[in-house]
């Protein structure tokens, strides 16, 4: 009776002992970890388990071994932190396999892969023909990341001369039909102006499931009901169809008019609007 | 002489699009877009200024086609 007592309780304490130490040691993505990392993760496994498995029937030091072996790698850790020195022994440095094109070969040697080895590695980065490739190097996790020759980028607006305008992080502002504040006080906006796009929207807050404000404001919505067709926000086009439609009457009164002073006038202002348009186009189009 | 009514109209659209802009120029985060919404706004009320007088000019010269 005792016993299945102890091992409870063990369980139950060591489970709560590992949430603590991965809150410390911290969340790392597990195909980023350095494989000293990995070690010591799989050393505490063991432990616990033989620990709460009662396999190890001194409890102090079974957590003593763990304790070592949660704080020590994280002090080595910090030590890297501060020191290139001690980072480079404790996770290794990256080794560049291709350079200007060419591949490294002694350095392939060195990281102890095979040119086969080398070609299945750029197709995992959607690299596959090598002639594409202007720079790869080899990570310290083994990872190869690639750098495309310029001309085989994605083209970019840039690249293309085109302006667009500069747009910031969306902000969830409703979930499950709550009403999320953090959201709207990153947008210095309130809640009254949330209902007034709902009231617009035509939907009531408890029916959508996800809202999005994006960095101009527009507030985008998924309801629960996946029937109701929603209208997809048309400010900006509308906006920018109504200056257009103004600036060609415009042009159409000073051809109308007799008065060459008012048509000097028309003429004059379908010009400003004409610029204003041009500014406008790229904040309101793309 | 263009009929006041069209101008009316067009006066009426843009002062829709210059309340609208007013709306995006506050709303906007990013400085540079604001500057150019802003912009915008000064260009509009020039225009709105402009066709106003033009339709004093016109009832003053039509007397039938004011009012309304």
């Amino acid at each position: 009776m005792k016993e299945w007592i102890e091992v409870l309780l063990r369980t139950v304490g060591l489970f709560i002992v590992i949430f603590a130490a991965i809150k410390i040691l911290g969340n790392n993505a597990i195909s980023k970890i350095s494989s000293f990392r990995l070690i010591s993760y799989i050393i505490i496994a063991i432990v616990t388990a033989l620990l709460s498995a009662n396999v190890i029937k001194n409890i102090s030091l079974g957590l003593l071994v763990l304790a070592v072996w949660i704080l020590l790698p994280l002090a080595l850790e910090y030590l890297s932190l501060k020191s290139k020195y001690v980072h480079d022994l404790v996770y290794g440095k990256g080794k560049v396999v291709i350079k200007q094109g060419k591949v490294m070969e002694d350095q392939l040697k060195q990281a102890r892969m095979t040119g086969e080895e080398l070609l299945s590695e750029l197709r995992s980065k959607n690299a596959f023909f090598m002639a594409d490739v202007e720079f790869a190097i080899m990570e310290a996790n083994g990872e190869i990341n690639v750098l495309l020759k310029s001309d085989k980028l994605p083209i970019t607006s840039k690249a293309m001369g085109q302006k667009v305008a500069p747009k910031s992080e969306p902000q969830t502002i409703i979930l499950d039909g709550n009403v999320i504040h953090e959201g709207l006080k990153n947008l210095a906006l309130n809640e009254k102006w949330l209902q007034q796009q709902l009231e617009t929207a035509g939907i009531a807050l408890e029916n959508v499931f996800i809202g999005q404000v994006d960095s101009s404001g527009e507030l985008y919505i998924d309801t629960f009901d996946d029937m109701i067709q929603l209208p997809q926000p048309t400010v900006k086009e509308l906006l920018y169809a109504n200056l257009e439609k103004s600036h060609s009457d415009l042009l159409g009164y000073s051809l109308e008019t007799k008065d060459q002073q008012t048509k000097n006038m028309y003429e004059q202002n379908a010009k400003k609007l004409d610029e204003i348009l041009k500014k406008l186009e790229p904040y309101l189009l793309r | 002489m263009t009929v006041s009514s069209q101008v009316k109209q067009t006066l009426a659209g843009l002062k829709n699009c210059h309340s609208t802009l007013r709306i995006y120029a506050v709303q906007t985060q990013d400085q540079e877009t604001r500057n150019v919404y802003e912009e915008a706004l000064d260009t509009t009320n020039e225009i709105i200024k402009n066709l106003e007088e033009r339709l004093k000019a016109i009832e003053f010269q039509e007397p039938r086609y004011k009012g309304n």
